[in-house]
């Protein structure tokens, strides 16, 4: 009850502060106008082009998909990563480690009231003009469409808090994690359909996507495509399989890291 | 201005010798760039595989694209990554130190900072030009058209980097955001495909934001070997080189130093 109650505070701060000084989400929107705004206007003139389908898919289907990617990267809570390095190489770690409240679920609640505002403004504005201008598929308006890509987005929300705390706890052994950061950010996008849709996939990459924790956190990509009905079992099993997996790999990390720092306070 | 220019390679040369202390991480930041950069071939590649050449670009001109974005984008910030702290200059004060310095305000800006890992955008962005040479099996006309638009397509980087940080002096409670907001709508269609870029859309992303002038067009430029876009490139550089420097200069007007005791820090 105690972790919660601090979860409900930081994030209800963290949404007032977002809410007042709105320059994030400018940012957030100026991002999302120039890479899906822009992608999508290509993909509207490639599929044109190719007469309305490529691989058997339609624009709208793709649209949604990609559309899904890059709203829930305004959540940004791949920023974990970049926190946690800051705290490491600034010294502040030793004063949050001397906190009474748990480090880890800290800095997961701060990120995820951090990106919260920007998410719902830009999900709910996001999602009605697209509505508007390609309008939804007939998966999209199945029964089972909206409780399994709530489940599937929740799911995705720890995975991706989990790899990529466990990309900013490197920063314990290493000067410099960017690197590191860059190479799952990177597979992050590439498996899990942002630039190249999972229906474009070659059979080898959507193999890797599937399995992969990297494709798994993005799994939402998938919800609007015809195979859904029959994988949706299979895909959030996958996904709550490497929640299970990369949240064992963060604790012992953590533990492993509490060691290297000596908390002399002062 | 000889002066200038050797003040600037000696504050370049100082931020390299500073940057390459941690090593490990020097070299990590490098390697680590070019892998980042790598999966945007993939990415492009792949997409040209499955939709299949659009107005004339393949998988090979994807590479060249690439080779020239990220070369230019290496060229302008590694050397120049103090533009990109405008923000935060202008916002806590410490621009003053800028202006009361005798050199130029805008090349003592650009080179205060150093990035390591453009360093790696700008490797990364020889070999894919050099695999795109080969690829298309250049010709000696081809190479030197190559070495010319990456320079050109720097300046355009350059200016464009320029115009968009200088918003700094006009929203400084939420500089940070708006610039990279705005350098976010500049970069990003710079990695895509020119070949779905036609009519309206070619016109913007050519004059407006001239993201196609550092990446599409020098590769249509090559391929081509198109004189009429070479001149439209070139006068893009050059107009929007001219552009950034006056917009510059006239938000350093607008400015209103916080006149900290420090002097920023």
């Amino acid at each position: 009850m105690k972790a919660i109650r601090l979860g409900n505070k930081i994030i209800t701060i963290l949404v007032k502060d977002r809410a007042y000084y709105p320059g994030r989400l400018m940012m957030d929107t100026f991002a999302i106008i120039a890479r899906c705004g822009i992608l999508l206007t290509l993909y509207w003139y490639v599929f044109r082009l190719d007469g309305g389908t490529v691989n058997g898919v339609t624009f709208p289907i793709v649209a949604w998909s990609m559309f899904f990617y890059f709203t829930f990267s305004v959540f940004r809570l791949r920023d974990i990563s970049r926190m946690i390095m800051q705290d490491v190489q600034s010294g502040n770690v030793e004063v949050l480690f001397s906190k009474p409240v748990s480090y880890l679920s800290y800095r997961m609640w701060w990120q995820v009231g951090s990106g919260l505002y920007s998410f719902v403004v830009i999900s709910t504005v996001g999602t009605i003009v697209l509505a508007l201008i390609v309008g939804f598929p007939a998966t999209m308006l199945r029964a089972l469409f909206i409780p399994t890509f709530l489940l599937v987005v929740l799911l995705s929300i720890f995975l991706s808090l989990f790899l990529y705390t466990i990309v900013g706890l490197l920063s314990f052994w290493i000067e410099d994690n960017k690197p590191v950061f860059w190479v799952v950010d990177k597979a992050i996008m590439i498996l899990g359909g942002s630039y190249l849709p999972v229906a474009l996939f070659p059979s080898l990459m959507y193999g890797i996507a599937l399995w992969s924790p990297f494709g798994a956190s993005q799994f939402m990509t998938h919800t609007v495509y015809s195979t859904w009905a029959g994988e949706w079992l299979l895909k959030t099993g996958i996904q709550f399989f490497w929640v299970v997996v990369t949240a064992l790999i963060t604790l012992l990390l953590f533990l492993k890291a509490r060691k290297h720092v000596s908390v002399n306070g002062g | 201005m000889m002066k200038e220019l050797r003040f600037a390679f000696y504050a370049i040369k100082k931020n390299i010798q500073s940057s390459a202390e941690l090593r490990t991480s020097f070299l990590t930041n490098i390697i680590g760039m070019m892998i980042n950069n790598t999966s945007f071939i993939i990415l492009w590649v792949f997409f040209v595989k499955s939709v299949g050449v659009i107005n004339g670009w393949r998988a090979a001109d994807v590479i060249g694209l690439l080779g020239f974005t990220t070369l230019s984008y290496g060229i302008v910030f590694s050397p120049a990554f103090g533009l990109i702290k405008l923000p935060d200059y202008v916002a806590n004060g410490s621009f003053d130190r800028f202006m009361l310095s005798p050199k130029s305000v805008l090349m003592r800006v650009a080179t205060s900072s150093f990035s390591v890992s453009a360093i790696g955008d700008s490797i990364f962005g020889m070999i894919a030009l050099a695999i795109y040479g080969f690829l298309i099996q250049a010709t000696v006309l081809q190479v030197l058209l190559m070495c010319l638009l990456a320079i050109i397509a720097a300046f355009v980087h350059l200016a464009a980097l320029i115009a968009i940080y200088s918003a700094s002096f006009l929203f400084s409670a939420n500089a940070d955001s708006v610039t990279r907001g705005f350098f976010e709508l500049f970069l990003t269609p710079s990695l895509f495909p020119g070949g779905a870029f036609q009519g309206v859309m070619r016109f913007f992303f050519t004059f407006f934001i001239p993201a196609l002038a550092v990446g599409a067009l020098p590769v249509e430029i090559v391929r081509d070997l198109s004189l009429g876009k070479l001149l439209i490139v070139s006068a893009v550089a050059t107009l929007w080189f001219l552009l950034s420097l006056k917009i510059f200069y006239w938000g350093v007007k607008k400015y209103k130093s916080s006149n900290f005791m420090t002097f920023g820090s």
